[in-house]
């Protein structure tokens, strides 16, 4: 037993980051379920193993470690297992650029629209109390802003926009990047796939006039290779909620 | 055709934040790639010789900072080149062994690019390159937009020309450089030498961006007598030196460009 314990949400997005890479190196680990939803990230047990309240968080023995992609390189380096960096260093350099622009730049266009259309509205079913109760126990003020703003619908046509101008780039700067190779950044599976996949998988679905097997048939293709692995199978099985739903449809999509 | 076999070239502005941090790196590492001086604030990042895969200098997070150009392909952001440069050298020390102090270095480098580099940008571009641009013709600074593919930071360009000033943007900027310095100062109270124990990129990349504060936002740094000392000893470093002295206006630390956006969601 490595001593590995993941505090995550559903596999998607950040949580889904770990839970891959962990899975794919073959790491035993104990499954800590957050309900993202029901706030349990900002409850004084899990602000103790990380303060800043946000998922996911891994424990290693006595170590702490958080952020998603951050976790994921030191699951990389610390266990045995297959390689998810490449060797040569232009490989690893293009793995990180693609992953910092998904964290930095093209991620946060899918997450506001992810939480205007879904979080959004879900939490917005609490009593009033409880979700100003909610908000107040969050540490980080940026944080607490963003859920307000999810939370309150508050999203301007301007910002929203502008998300949905983001993801079409980032779709056609991956079915371009997907045209060069057979995977992002690199010629095999990294943890630069891993990254864009938590984010993407579910684009036929979510996005059908942006990405589909007419429109960008590299990514399509790309996602049925990942969707293939044993990892990715059995990581997603771990999902509950909607989103067990959402990969059924996405299976079917990709075909 | 470019000939993509060519030996790799490093262009970049004056030695002042992500230009400073990789030009540093660079001299940490060794290795002998041929670097050549741009004027990043005419622009010149964006018609650069030998590129045939740009998307990393067209949508560089980092904004106007160095680019690598190796094989045919433009490389950007200053943390990842400064870890390429380490790894292309077999190691030069500028990367933790042991995964945890990697990982450690890399949170470091994460807060320094996310909310120092932004903070710095906003303020260093409104102080001392707004009036260069402002002062550009009409039609240069046209052509100049042409050439640059994003579209936000196509706005931060226009936005900085036309002196658009956000109050909250530089009140949170100012914030921002004051809460760094004083997390610097309460990382070193071990009396460590360097930001990671021993010297990091973490500390090139923090001490590139950070410099240029000292003159613009001095009363950050008050009292944070470990952070100036720390300050210090990273620009004497030979490597530091050698990157300042290629340096071709008086104050380096005034050279600016439209940096990193500052967080837009969450």
């Amino acid at each position: 037993m490595a001593d590995v314990t993941l505090y995550h949400w559903e596999p998607n997005a950040n949580s889904g980051k770990p839970m891959l890479a962990l899975e794919e190196k073959g790491v035993a680990w104990t499954s800590r379920y957050i309900n993202m939803l029901a706030f349990d990230q900002h409850k004084p047990e899990y602000l103790a193993i990380n303060p800043q309240g946000t998922i996911p968080a891994m424990t290693h023995g006595k170590l702490v470690l958080t952020e998603s992609t951050a976790i994921m390189e030191y699951v990389d380096e610390a266990f045995p297992g297959p390689a998810l960096m490449p060797a040569d260093p232009q490989d690893r350099w293009r793995v990180r650029w693609w992953m910092k622009f998904m964290d930095q730049w093209l991620g946060p266009s899918f997450s506001m629209l992810g939480w205007s259309v879904f979080v959004g509205p879900k939490v917005r079913q609490l009593p009033r109390e409880e979700l100003e109760a909610a908000i107040e126990r969050i540490p980080l003020p940026e944080r607490r802003r963003a859920w307000r703003k999810a939370i309150e619908g508050d999203f301007s046509d301007e910002e929203l926009a502008e998300s949905r101008r983001r993801v079409a780039l980032g779709i056609a700067m991956l079915e371009e990047e997907l045209g060069r190779r057979d995977y992002v950044a690199t010629d095999g599976y990294s943890l630069a796939d891993i990254n864009v996949f938590n984010s993407t998988y579910s684009l036929p679905v979510s996005q059908p006039d942006l990405a589909s097997r007419e429109k960008t048939p590299n990514i399509m293709a790309w996602l049925k290779r990942v969707y293939q692995r044993p990892a990715v199978q059995r990581t997603w099985a771990m999902g509950t909620t909607d989103l067990a739903t959402r990969y059924r449809l996405v299976m079917e999509e990709v075909g | 055709m470019p000939d993509s076999s060519s030996a790799p070239v490093l262009y970049h502005g004056e030695p002042n934040g992500p230009s400073l941090s990789v030009l540093a790196a660079l001299a940490e590492s060794g290795l002998a790639i041929e670097c050549r001086a741009i004027d990043l604030l005419a622009g010149e990042r964006h018609a650069l010789p030998g590129v045939e895969v740009a998307q990393a200098l067209e949508y560089a997070v980092e904004g106007e900072g160095p680019v690598l150009v190796a094989n045919g392909e433009a490389m950007s952001e200053a943390v990842f080149l400064a870890q390429y440069l380490d790894e292309a050298a077999g190691g030069c020390g500028l990367q933790p062994a042991d995964p945890y102090a990697r990982w450690q270095m890399l949170m470091w480098c994460r807060q320094a690019t996310e909310r120092l580099s932004p903070a710095v940008a906003y303020l260093g571009n409104l102080a001392h390159s707004q009036a260069r641009l402002a002062a550009t013709g009409h039609g240069e600074f046209a052509a100049l937009l042409a050439t640059i593919a994003s579209e936000d930071q196509r706005k931060r360009w226009q936005e900085l020309r036309d002196g658009v000033i956000d109050a909250a943007k530089v009140e949170d900027s100012k914030a921002k450089v004051a809460q760094f310095a004083a997390r610097i100062e309460a990382q070193l109270a071990d009396g460590r030498e360097w930001l990671m124990g021993p010297f990091s990129i973490a500390d090139l990349e923090t001490c590139a961006w950070l410099r240029s504060m000292r003159e613009l936002e001095a009363d950050a740094f008050a009292g944070q007598d470990r952070c100036l000392a720390w300050m210090d000893r990273a620009e004497a470093r030979p490597s530091v030196q050698a990157a300042l002295a290629r340096a071709t206006t008086a104050n380096p630390a005034h050279s600016f460009a439209p940096g990193p956006e500052i967080n837009r969601w969450g």
